[in-house]
């Protein structure tokens, strides 16, 4: 299991250097940014662009100190705002980013899961009927639809919920409950829809049916023989859900007013200010590698034909 | 070997499936009886009913589609289909045991052989873990699992084919059950472990004194290991023999042309291989008649009209086919 | 006279013979399917509606009617009935503020003037001449006095366009690039699949972003980060399928019996993919139209004049406290059209490979 565990961590290494190799090159190159030499501008950029990126070095050496940087974890100052540089931005608003996604992802996992279970138990009744008219809603409505809907029903018309805020600020958690609920929303349905068919499909398994033929009851079957592997598509599934919330972060802050990273990677396209953006895309690759090892290495737990072979 | 008491009686049992083409008949009145330590072979092409009357007997059928309409599985008396399910599940892997046809995919993958063994083993007999372990392990060397100390604690895709069948038997034969039901349990394995997976089974069934009930498609199987043969032809049984009675005087039209149609080694080969023509019918909606006659060689008017009656013939074996019926 | 030969239609049993091809037998139970039957109705509606908006007898989505702005949604009453009405109420409320609760004078005599230029007044539009207040804005019109019904179609014209061409384009990338990897194998499929396996990592919005920073926000741009980004799983499935077919036994099969090559990849390659395309497909598209309003609700996608549902949608966010009508008819809209693509693309996928995986 060590062995396994090591060799996916050695194979993060090359994707991570070429995020970092191709933002280099897109700070430098990118149209209309500060490097393009027709735009023109404001002094005190210019200045510490000139002495931040040692322009007059060779491309080589410019690239060591790169990686230098990112090692010592200095994404590179701001085009657009002079007086801070990326860190600043994205230390400010990474905590909020990931508090929110943190808890889609959760609650996503656990409703999801949940739901699949009760669902397959009672197929074609009402409980399952209900629960599935629900995730198609959810896969279906964009969220940029539900977050606004959710807002004038609840904080606009009925007056139940803030529109806007975080949880330091008047109105405490209660901020956080829309937000969160749009983000976890699509996720949701489809694990609710995953782990439902899932769960069906190894029920009807020969090893189920063993399982059964032995005598065993229908809730150990559940619990001890149905789940692990009804799970695995859910685990993997793990990966491109976080990324999708990480996405999906970026419109829901916008509607609740969050200022989280989201907002500046959005504002950084705008701008073109590129290393905010690149400096973003960043952090957030990071995360989403770091995110999908856990996820890699929870899988190889949970399947013994990866680990043990 | 036989022993004279008759352990499981089915009468006229009927498992029909509710399809969206509509109602398949899987099993049409089948009737046979075990007896203790004896093996009942069930012999017949694939869909004629052979797993599906087995698995109706231990409750396995997928409720929605299948249903079992008609007939009872006298176990040592007490009528199965009217069993609750507590008692249901307290005599599947303990009093009957079933394995299946493709060890690949019979046993659970994500779990170690050990944890699968000890939680039946500690279900039925109430042992304690360390115990039941043990019990695991003496299953395994009963099998031919080399090392089994060891292996116990491996997970199934460690093993190969053979290898898990053996498990699968042991697993099945550790609460000593009184009946074993293999369902074509070497039609995926090559020819040469087939040969080793049926010696044990065999072996054990004398040790234990298991009474098995061996389904399969391959005459040569049954022949080697059977005291009595049902065969068995969409949804029905069509003749009953004892094994020597049934090869060497084969009554029914069907039966003889399956005994012809395995090829023989020590005739001067002739010509083409035989084969029955034709296919075996669609059983959904199937009218009265026999339904092997469009492929019988003497069939008779009455053939097309009418199910054939059984007729018994001689003390051990009886045969459902209207030309006998004449005859008698 | 030569007779044909027929072929039995009931078996030695009288048991009738169904011979089954894959599109009958799928079209067979996909008519089961009563969702997806009301999905594929409601998606040709649209169609329709889309391709017929020029010559419909609806406004025009982009020619300004200042006057005519914030009005709400009304199917009785004209757009001068209701500039009156709230000229009206709104005269009410400054008088009340005054301490008066009826209007003055003066008041009553603007408001007759007004009264009077509501019914005279025309304008000259698309080369007519029309009695503009006397239009009925069913669904209300924006800020810039534009009418909503008339830009929810134009603007379902082009999330439709994307929707189907971008759909489209990376179908077409993906069908190549799996095929080329799957059929040559060796070198060539190992760096494909390597750039799969790393693009598929990503988040693709990010990179879709980015092009569009980099690039510029026009439509064409759009159609090319986006198509980029999504060929990916197509390219996966093609060459999934390739590389089975190419070792099964039926090509075998088919080679043994003296088949070529072409017969080998038309009669029998191409049939076994194409279902999984149509399906891939017509699940595709709602997705695309979900990325490109997305793009365009944060502002990256389309841009004015031109409207997509997305861009509608942001647009209504921002007054909806007033004018809630602005999100929730092209919301509502946008919503029909993606639930009844979902639904068609599940029926499709249900009557295709009914023994499917991802069967749900």
């Amino acid at each position: 299991m060590t062995k396994f565990i090591i060799r996916r961590f050695i194979g993060l290494i090359p994707t991570l250097f070429i995020i970092i190799t191709i933002s280099f090159f897109i700070v430098r190159i990118a149209p209309g940014g500060p490097f393009d030499k027709e735009k023109r501008l404001p002094p005190e950029i210019l200045k510490n662009i000139e002495k931040k990126y040692h322009l007059d070095e060779s491309l080589v050496k410019q690239y060591g100190r790169y990686l230098l940087d990112m090692a010592r974890g200095d994404l590179g100052p701001s085009f657009a705002y002079p007086d801070h540089d990326v860190n600043f931005f994205i230390f400010h608003s990474l905590p909020k980013s990931i508090l929110l996604g943190t808890m889609a992802l959760g609650l996503s996992v656990i409703l999801g899961i949940g739901t699949g279970m009760i669902s397959a138990l009672r197929q074609n009744k009402w409980q399952d009927y209900t629960a599935m008219s629900i995730a198609v809603f959810g896969i279906t409505v964009p969220n940029f639809v539900v977050g606004p809907v959710l807002m004038y029903f609840l904080a606009l018309k009925l007056g139940w919920l803030p529109t806007s805020g975080w949880i330091t600020g008047r109105y405490g958690w209660s901020t956080i409950i829309m937000p969160v609920i749009t983000l976890t929303l699509p996720y949701f349905a489809y694990m609710a829809r995953l782990s439902r068919a899932s769960i069906l499909e190894v029920l009807r398994s020969d090893y189920i049916r063993t399982a059964r033929a032995k005598g065993l009851g229908e809730s150990v079957i559940m619990f001890k023989h149905v789940l692990k592997g009804a799970l695995l598509p859910v685990v993997s599934y793990l990966g491109p859900a976080f990324a999708g919330i990480i996405t999906g972060s970026v419109v829901v802050e916008r509607i609740f007013r969050i200022p989280g990273l989201g907002q500046f990677f959005v504002q950084a396209a705008f701008n073109r200010d590129y290393t905010l953006l690149m400096g973003t895309v960043i952090v957030y690759s990071v995360i989403l590698i770091i995110m999908n090892f856990i996820v890699d290495i929870i899988y190889g737990y949970l399947d013994p034909r990866i680990s043990y072979s | 070997m036989m022993n004279g008491d008759v352990i499981l009686k089915v009468e006229n049992l009927k498992t029909y499936f509710n399809t969206d083409d509509g109602i398949v008949k899987a099993v049409d009145g089948v009737s046979f009886e075990l007896h203790k330590g004896e093996t009942l072979g069930i012999v017949g092409e694939s869909a004629c009913g052979k797993s599906v009357s087995n698995l109706s007997v231990m409750k396995l059928i997928p409720s929605p589609p299948g249903k079992i309409m008609a007939g009872k599985a006298l176990l040592a008396g007490e009528n199965i289909f009217d069993m609750t399910s507590n008692e249901v599940r307290r005599f599947r892997g303990n009093r009957i045991s079933m394995i299946f046809q493709d060890p690949m995919t019979s046993l659970n993958p994500f779990l170690r052989i050990s944890t699968q063994m000890v939680e039946t083993i500690r279900l039925h007999q109430g042992m304690d873990k360390k115990d039941a372990k043990e019990k695991a392990v003496e299953m395994l060397e009963l099998v031919g699992i080399p090392n089994p100390g060891k292996r116990v604690d491996d997970y199934p895709h460690q093993f190969s084919g053979g290898m898990r069948q053996r498990v699968m038997i042991a697993m099945a034969l550790s609460c000593n059950p009184e009946i074993l039901i293999a369902d074509e349990p070497t039609s995926a394995l090559d020819v040469t472990i087939q040969a080793q997976i049926l010696e044990i089974i065999k072996d054990l069934s004398v040790k234990l004194g298991t009474a098995v009930i061996m389904i399969t498609h391959d005459l040569g199987v049954v022949a080697g290991m059977c005291d009595n043969i049902c065969v068995m032809y969409a949804g029905k049984i069509v003749e009953k023999a004892p094994v020597d009675e049934l090869f060497h005087n084969p009554q029914h039209p069907y039966t003889k042309g399956l005994i012809k149609s395995v090829p023989r080694l020590d005739q001067p080969q002739r010509g083409r291989l035989f084969s029955i023509e034709g296919q075996p019918p669609n059983v959904i909606d199937l009218p009265e008649c026999c339904p092997f006659h469009p492929r019988c060689k003497q069939a008779m008017d009455i053939c097309r009209k009418k199910y054939p009656p059984v007729t018994a013939i001689g003390e051990k074996c009886c045969v459902s086919c209207c030309l006998f019926k004449e005859e008698s | 006279m030569e007779t044909k030969l027929k072929e039995p239609t009931v078996n030695e049993l009288n048991q009738p013979l169904k011979g089954v091809s894959l599109w009958k037998d799928a079209w067979r139970r996909l008519k089961k399917n009563k969702l997806a039957i009301y999905g594929l109705v409601i998606v040709i509606i649209y169609a329709v509606l889309s391709l017929s908006a020029s010559i419909l007898p609806i406004y025009s989505y982009k020619r300004q009617v200042i006057e005519h702005q914030y009005l709400p949604p009304s199917i009785t009453k004209t757009a001068g009935e209701l500039l009156l009405e709230r000229e009206e109420s709104m005269m009410l409320a400054m008088a009340r503020k005054m301490g008066r609760d009826q209007l003055n004078d003066q008041e009553k005599d603007k408001l007759e003037a007004l009264r009077k230029k509501v019914e005279t007044e025309a304008k000259e539009i698309g080369g007519k001449t029309v009695k503009v207040h006397e239009r009925r804005y069913i669904f209300g019109t924006d800020p810039l006095g534009r009418d909503i019904l008339a830009r929810i179609i134009y603007g379902g014209q082009v999330s439709i366009a994307i929707g189907l061409i971008g759909t489209f384009t990376s179908v077409l990338i993906g069908i190549f690039m799996g095929a080329l990897a799957g059929y040559l194998g060796g070198k060539t499929d190992y760096i494909i699949t390597r750039i799969i396996d790393v693009m598929y990592g990503l988040p693709y919005m990010m990179l879709v972003i980015i092009m569009m920073a980099l690039f510029g926000r026009n439509i064409l741009n759009l159609f090319f980060a986006l198509a980029i980004v999504s060929w990916l799983t197509v390219a996966r499935v093609v060459r999934g399928q390739i590389i089975s077919l190419k070792n099964s036994e039926f090509v075998e099969a088919a080679r043994s019996v003296g088949a070529s090559n072409f017969r080998i990849i038309f009669r029998h390659l191409v049939p076994n993919t194409l279902g999984i395309i149509v399906v891939f497909t017509t699940l595709r598209i709602p997705s695309f139209i979900m990325m490109e309003s997305f793009l365009s609700f944060l502002g990256l996608g389309v841009q004015a004049p031109f409207a997509s549902w997305g861009s509608l949608v942001s647009e209504g966010v921002e007054g909806m406290n007033l004018f809630p009508w602005r999100l929730f008819f092209p919301a509502i809209a946008m919503v029909i059209f993606l639930f009844s693509m979902n639904f068609l693309g599940d029926g499709l996928r249900d009557a295709l490979d009914p023994q499917s995986k991802n069967k749900l």
